[in-house]
């Protein structure tokens, strides 16, 4: 079945429910295909919140917040990568985007004088960080759904993006498997929007929902679109042992302390200033150490402890971690320790996109965590990324709006044969009898990206992890799954995942030994000083006759020159 | 409806195994064919609600060993969610009992639609009415009004209520739980106009009035919305209105 819209929007989370809206505002027909029912996307975790310099709150000695300090903060915490252009829309947009979001009726926590609260975060020089309790994505989310609900916006709900459909250099639309009936649906747009998220999942340890797998941006490179530094990947310290499940900085806020097998502050070592509330990858970092070392418990991992905070303390200012920490790990941080241990949390890196949103495909854009816009360079501060999808979900959606007025709809030919391949290529999938195993291949998978492409980073590994990734995605021509059927088959669904999945861990191994510096998240052991005047510069991937290949573009400076990065 | 079939299989526990685990476990070394949804793994998105040992529950936050150990809670009734799902014999000692989320079609396996679900989340109009035109920043609102909205804005939507809901089993028009608590977040909702429109919106037999306060919905929560109180306090306001 062919379906036609002005502007499909790929994606059910916060970035995409938020173009969605201004699309219909504006009088375009537009749908939204989600692989999840949309309150189901990973927006939805977020816990921390939305910066914004509302200023509600002052800083120190009475000093009012700006955009300016927001955007400050944000290129320090970057490493000096991200593009400051990018970066003061964002920040200038954010305080009418949190306001934006209480106007259609999102419930924020309040201070005393009833206006929206705002604490410290992170990398922060101010208390800027508006939140809901720590469910600020659950309450974004659902307000965003409830007015795609109220406009009556349709919704294709658990359809899963099966390719990006290009004709004559230009995006017309695209083809999704429907999972519950197993049919190939085409869709003709003027214009296609990818709000997919992140790609957390081609790590055995993240934090990430388990739907987070990229298909986004590695349909998108396939589709001739470039990747932009996709060796940018964050780690959370303090991720629950054996789920991952994240456990917030805030419990080191209010004074948790992490402790190694002997019992030792090891944080004191690593930094005596800060210890316990280093930046996020100061402390991956030392907790990876650690555990090479010998000095973490057998599988790897820490302790968090929060029991000289006292049950009064626990249970008023950190009720949802203890929660997870029982839920998830049987342990009452009140009269136990959590086993914790550093975990993917965030993808910096994704589709390149212009200042509009737009990638080098007409008729073809990206916003949110799968594209790279660059608003977080080489380490996302705390607190950006909620902001990023909002604020872009709606300027991407106007630039888009803008866009179409001057595009027709094409035929539907192109749909129709991109259904019909798809078509043979699930059948294909579907009929292979004998072969190699899926969820090995993924396990691989995962496993080796830890292993080469994690917190610490060697050439020598490195190079043997992309050679893994290389022979991993020679099995899967060969794999075979026992569900042969083509409804509600989530094997099949796991597959066309796991395939793009190995796309994406190939562009992050090569931008990760091509850049032979240290910046942010991407540590080298090898090279464990910042090097601007070789690499201040963006890594980009192409995919050109099924090969991968590397190249740079400048980073846009601006307002603020690249200076050592100290907290 | 043709009579569901059940299988056994036998997982390989480690400390801490959630069903959901159980259940990826099975799928990806037993039977890929194996259906059941999922997202969050952490007990926040609401995609995994099923039936496990006949109290609805997400998978994800359901520790398989604590399901051994102590067999049906009773904290829920076990007459009323025994209504709900099939009457099958299972050892508590040694299996865990996994069947799809009751009052909704089965789609396959442990998958149902929630279509119904999500149509009378619709019904209900659960899109915010403010009082006014917007200010230029945000509305004022005090924190204990958030305070209690929160304790409704926190529902997940994961459909646990309406499948305990014996009234749900015996009425498929009634709104369910879920809706009402829904309905009733914007009806307490401050910034919204002072009126009665959202609760006479729930003012009809399939509405407020078909509850019938067995209060299984709160007890089966995993974020503790009390749907029961909101259906009852709209009750009492609608009482004392006529």
């Amino acid at each position: 079945m062919i379906h036609q819209y002005d502007v499909i929007l790929i994606g059910g989370g916060l970035t995409g429910l938020r173009a969605a809206l201004q699309i219909k505002d504006a009088g375009l027909d537009g749908a939204v295909i989600s692989k999840v029912h949309p309150l189901r996307s990973h927006s939805v975790a977020a816990q921390g919140g939305m910066n914004a310099s509302l200023g509600n709150v002052e800083g120190e000695g009475g000093v009012k917040d700006s955009w300016q300090n927001h955007a400050y903060d944000t290129v320090k915490g970057s490493d000096y990568l991200a593009d400051q252009d990018a970066v003061e829309l964002m920040c200038r947009e954010a305080p009418r985007t949190v306001i934006e979001l209480e106007h259609m009726g999102t419930v924020w926590s309040r201070l005393e004088n009833g206006k929206i609260a705002q604490r410290p975060f992170g990398g922060a020089g101010f208390p800027r960080t508006c939140y809901a309790a720590d469910r600020t994505g659950h309450n974004a989310l659902h307000t965003l759904y409830e007015n795609v609900v109220g406009r009556e916006i349709p919704v294709y709900e658990e359809f899963y993006l099966t390719s990006l459909v290009i004709d004559e250099g230009r995006c017309v639309g695209c083809t999704a498997l429907e999972i519950v009936t197993g049919e190939v649906h085409g869709f003709l747009a003027r214009a296609v929007l990818l709000a997919t998220g992140g790609f957390g999942r081609i790590y055995d340890r993240s934090t990430n929902a388990l739907i987070n797998t990229g298909e986004g941006a590695s349909l998108a490179l396939e589709a001739g679109a470039q990747l932009k530094d996709m060796e940018f990947v964050q780690f959370h310290p303090t991720t629950l042992y054996g789920t991952n499940i994240l456990i917030t900085e805030g419990a080191r806020g209010e004074g948790g302390i992490l402790l190694n097998k002997d019992g030792e502050r090891f944080m004191e070592g690593y930094a005596p200033r800060t210890r316990d509330l280093a930046a996020r990858d100061v402390i991956s970092r030392a907790m990876e150490q650690e555990i090479a070392e010998g000095r973490a418990y057998p599988g790897g991992y820490l302790y968090l402890d929060l029991r000289h905070l006292g049950p009064d303390k626990i249970k008023e200012r950190l009720p949802g971690i203890r929660q997870i920490a029982m839920d998830f790990a049987g342990v009452d941080p009140i009269e136990e320790k959590i086993p914790v241990q550093p975990g993917q949390h965030y993808s910096m890196g994704g589709v390149d996109v212009d200042m509009g949103g737009a990638t080098s495909i007409p008729g073809l854009y990206a916003a949110g965590e799968c594209a790279c816009i660059s608003v977080h360079g080489a380490n996302r501060l705390g607190g950006n990324s909620l902001l990023e999808t909002v604020v872009f979900g709606r300027l991407v959606a106007d630039k888009i709006i803008e866009d179409v007025s001057s595009i027709n709809f094409t035929e539907e030919e192109p749909i129709k044969t991109a259904m019909i391949n798809m078509d043979i290529k699930i059948g294909d999938i579907l009929s292979r009898e004998e072969g190699e195993h899926l969820f090995q291949i993924r396990e691989a998978m995962t496993h080796t990206m830890s292993q080469g492409f994690g917190i610490l980073r060697e050439k020598q590994e490195m190079q043997e992890g992309l050679q893994e990734i290389k022979k991993l995605q020679k099995q899967l021509p060969r794999v075979s799954l026992q569900n042969s059927k083509r409804e509600l088959n989530q094997a099949l669904v796991r597959f066309l995942e796991l395939e793009g999945m190995l796309l994406l861990s190939e562009a992050v191994a090569r931008s990760a030994i091509a850049r032979e510096e240290s910046r942010g998240s991407h540590f080298r052991t090898d090279y464990p000083e910042r090097d601007d005047i070789n690499f201040l510069k963006h890594t980009l991937i192409d995919l050109k006759d099924d090969e991968m290949c590397v190249s740079y573009k400048p980073v846009k400076l601006g307002m603020f020159e690249p200076e050592e990065r100290v907290y | 409806m043709e009579s569901p079939d059940y299988d056994t299989f036998e997982v390989d526990p480690h400390p801490g195994m959630t069903v959901l685990s159980a259940l990826f476990q099975i799928q990806e070394k037993y039977d890929d064919s194996l259906a059941f949804r999922y997202s969050c793994r952490g007990a926040v998105c609401g995609t995994c609600a099923m039936l496990i040992n006949k109290v609805p529950r997400l998978a994800c936050r359901s520790q398989v060993r604590d399901l051994l150990k102590d067999k049906v809670p009773e904290t829920v009734a076990d007459e009323d969610i025994s209504m709900a799902g099939e009457d099958i014999y299972w050892n508590p000692e040694e299996e865990v009992l996994v069947e799809p989320l009751p009052h909704l079609p089965v789609i396959r396996d442990l998958v149902v639609d929630m279509e119904l679900f999500f149509q009378y989340y619709r019904f209900v109009e659960p899109t915010f009415r403010p009082a006014g035109p917007d200010p230029e920043k945000e509305r004022l609102m005090d924190p204990g009004a958030v305070k209690e909205l929160g304790v409704y804005t926190n529902c997940i939507l994961c459909g646990a209520c309406h499948a305990a809901c014996p009234v749900v089993g015996e009425n498929p028009e009634y709104l369910g739980p879920a809706a009402l608590a829904k309905l009733y977040r914007f009806h307490i909702d401050p910034r919204e106009a002072e009126g009665d429109s959202r609760l006479e919106k729930g003012d009809i037999p399939n509405g407020w009035w078909a509850c019938e306060s067995y209060g299984d919905c709160y007890q089966v929560c995993p974020r503790n919305v009390p749907p029961i109180i909101a259906i009852r306090q709209a009750i009492n306001q609608l009482n004392k209105r006529k």
